[in-house]
């Protein structure tokens, strides 16, 4: 049971842990894709913009 | 003076114009009611599809980052729509279905795998609590990837006329998240546990022997000899191992999908994901099912990490004569001999 329990926590620190690492080196795709032209400032919270 | 002759000129062909244009008109009335159809005349975009042979696509030209944005028309595209519509549903349900519907008669028929001597009241450690750790870091991760990927593959058919259409993009918001981010736990457990147990998961001759003996399963007096792992469990283990690391290699290419080469090469990672996932989600199926329902006394081995003595004797007579061994106990003492709770 303690085995279990661990290895959950530890599953969604370790989940956490790679969110974190993965959104500070890469920008978002309404960043990475576009150019100063065609950015707009605020593109909202959708599957573009920022989470 | 050189106004005055063109005035003149225009004056006398002036009736010859009039009389052309009176003609052509009267010729083309269609024309000069502006009804042409610029669509019966266009190339049909059926033809010109068809026309573009394997791989072959129309492209544009784009100054943004983004250079597969390029891209066009790909006609394998449809190809590869058409596989996820109609064809990976049916793989999908012929595996997970059509592996339930083996099982349920399997426990019918066959009914609970029984310890025959019962159970003696000593245990014998199988598995230690790092294994167990391992076991569960992966098999917990593996649990919500499955959910979540058949979401994705599932969901909008089956889950969306039961959830609604808010409650659906708020839950798949979510799963697609921890599907995500989960993938990297389970691609570290599967390589621990590749690590530990692999020099248990060698396939050797003694495994042809429990191959043709069917396990015992079928019959239900005898139980082939098996070191640690059967050949069975070696297959369920090679399953995880070959399986996880397809999903994982596919997986990595659609978290960072401009790894691939093009959109091509990223459609063809798509299908390997979903039709391993299909097979991988049956396998496991099976494997929980034979870890818990299955069988009597199999849980034990991943719940507290000890198991029956008698259990064990049964279907890992070798492996328990080598524990026996290592401890300098006698054939018919254990090492770890605790009562069973």
């Amino acid at each position: 049971m303690k085995s279990f329990v661990a290895a959950l926590a530890f599953a969604v620190v370790a989940a956490v842990v790679v969110a974190v690492v993965l959104n500070t080196f890469q920008e978002p795709s309404s960043v990475a894709f576009t150019t100063t032209g065609a950015r707009v400032g605020d593109p909202g919270h959708n599957l573009i913009g920022p989470s | 003076m050189p106004g005055s002759l063109s005035i003149l000129k225009f004056a006398v062909f002036k009736p010859l114009f009039v009389a052309f244009a009176l003609l052509f008109v009267l010729a083309h009335p269609a024309a000069a009611q502006l009804s042409f159809k610029p669509t019966a005349e266009a190339v049909q975009e059926d033809k010109l599809l068809n026309a573009l042979k394997e791989g072959d696509k129309i492209t544009g030209r784009v100054s943004i980052p983004d250079g597969m944005s390029a891209s066009l028309i790909q006609p394998a595209g449809r190809d590869w729509r058409d596989f996820q519509r109609s064809k990976l549903p049916w793989i999908g349900g012929i595996a997970i279905l059509g592996m339930l519907a083996v099982l349920a008669i399997f426990l019918m028929v066959r009914g609970r795998i029984r310890v025959r001597q019962g159970f003696s009241g000593k245990t014998i450690l199988r598995f230690a609590s790092f294994e167990r750790f391992t076991h569960w870091l992966t098999a917990s991760c593996f649990i919500v990837l499955a959910l979540s990927g058949l979401n994705v593959s599932f969901g909008r058919m089956l889950i969306l006329p039961w959830f609604g259409a808010d409650a659906f993009a708020a839950m798949s918001a979510w799963a697609k998240l921890a599907h995500n981010y989960l993938a990297f736990p389970f691609m570290l457990g599967l390589v621990i546990m590749f690590l530990i147990w692999i020099k248990d998961n060698i396939p050797g001759k003694l495994d042809l022997e429990w191959i043709k003996q069917g396990g015992g399963i079928l019959s239900a007096d005898k139980h082939p000899p098996a070191k640690r792992f059967n050949a069975g469990q070696k297959g369920i283990f090679w399953i995880v191992i070959i399986g996880g690391a397809l999903m994982s290699l596919s997986g990595w290419f659609l978290l960072f999908p401009y790894l691939p080469a093009n959109v091509t090469a990223l459609q063809f990672w798509t299908v390997i994901h979903a039709v391993i996932a299909m097979l991988f989600i049956a396998a496991m199926l099976a494997h929980i099912y034979i870890g818990s329902v299955g069988m009597e006394g199999a849980f034990d081995a991943m719940g507290t990490g000890e198991v029956d003595v008698n259990w064990a004797k049964e279907h890992h007579a070798l492996w328990v004569e080598e524990q026996q061994k290592k401890a300098g106990a006698p054939p018919d003492r254990t090492p770890h001999a605790v009562p069973a709770e």
